[in-house]
């Protein structure tokens, strides 16, 4: 029902996806599917997922994301997080949430780049 | 955003009303004074104690209330449950310590956001959350 609220994008080879201000628990629940789906349909060498509108990101949201983010290395991609809110960022590290090892960008041009570059840990294997 | 009564009580019954509540404290702690970073700190603080009352207890009560002591202003929120309360709270605040299967940080989280962070709690009856957070002046 609140799918509607998750914008999935497909730009260059890579998945854009915005959340919502304030989405509720079955929306973020619904992140997971929706990435993992059109991981595969399109199929994308990754994830970069935009919270610059997010305004409260608690543990739920935190370990959706990290477990998600996992998934999507699990598939053969990776994911770069961008456009975190300052408070939410002062919050999110307060509170002692990790997100597991995402990569991070500013803002979703920064991370376009960064995908045109290998990831870190093909980097390191050659 | 949209006034909110100096004091008040929302229920909480069912997932939708985790960010009904996050909205009702954002409101207030906007209204109240409080800066953009420290809304931020009390809404995430109020949406992890909210979803546990949706979680372990399936329904309860949401309380806020303007404070004002001594010069100092704040806001006390509170979180009341007939749940089936918490066998040892000391553990329940440990990092990393969770019976609902998540990373058990929502509630050690919580209490680093906030000034004041009380739990009251009797198993099989319910459980208290009251928090406090002053306005830096």
């Amino acid at each position: 029902m609140h799918n509607f609220a998750i914008s999935v994008i497909k730009i260059r080879d890579v998945l854009l996806v915005t959340m919502p201000p304030d989405p509720d628990d079955s929306t973020i629940s619904a992140l997971q599917d929706k990435v993992l789906t059109s991981m595969e349909k399109f199929p994308a060498k990754g994830l970069i997922l935009d919270i610059s509108a997010v305004e409260t990101l608690d543990s739920f949201f935190a370990r959706t994301v990290a477990e998600t983010a996992q998934m999507v290395t699990l598939m053969g991609g990776r994911t770069i997080i961008v456009g975190m809110q300052p408070a939410v960022a002062v919050t999110v590290t307060q509170m002692g949430l990790t997100l597991g090892n995402i990569e991070t960008a500013l803002d979703v041009d920064r991370a376009l780049d960064l995908t045109a570059k290998p990831a870190p840990l093909l980097k390191r294997q050659r | 955003m949209s006034e909110v009564p100096p004091s008040g009580e929302m229920r909480i019954g069912a997932e939708t009303d985790i960010v009904v509540s996050r909205r009702t404290v954002r409101d207030a702690a906007t209204q109240f004074g409080f800066s953009a970073t420290d809304v931020t700190r009390i809404v995430t603080a109020a949406s992890e104690l909210a979803r546990n009352v949706f979680k372990y207890a399936g329904e309860g009560v949401m309380r806020w209330r303007h404070l004002e002591t001594n010069g100092r202003v704040g806001i006390e929120l509170q979180f009341v449950d007939r749940g089936p309360g918490i066998a040892d709270v000391e553990q329940a605040m440990e990092q990393g310590y969770s019976t609902g299967g998540g990373l058990g940080v929502g509630l050690p989280g919580a209490k680093r956001l906030v000034d004041e962070l009380e739990i009251q709690s009797e198993v099989g009856s319910g459980t208290t959350v009251t928090l406090k957070k002053w306005r830096k002046t």
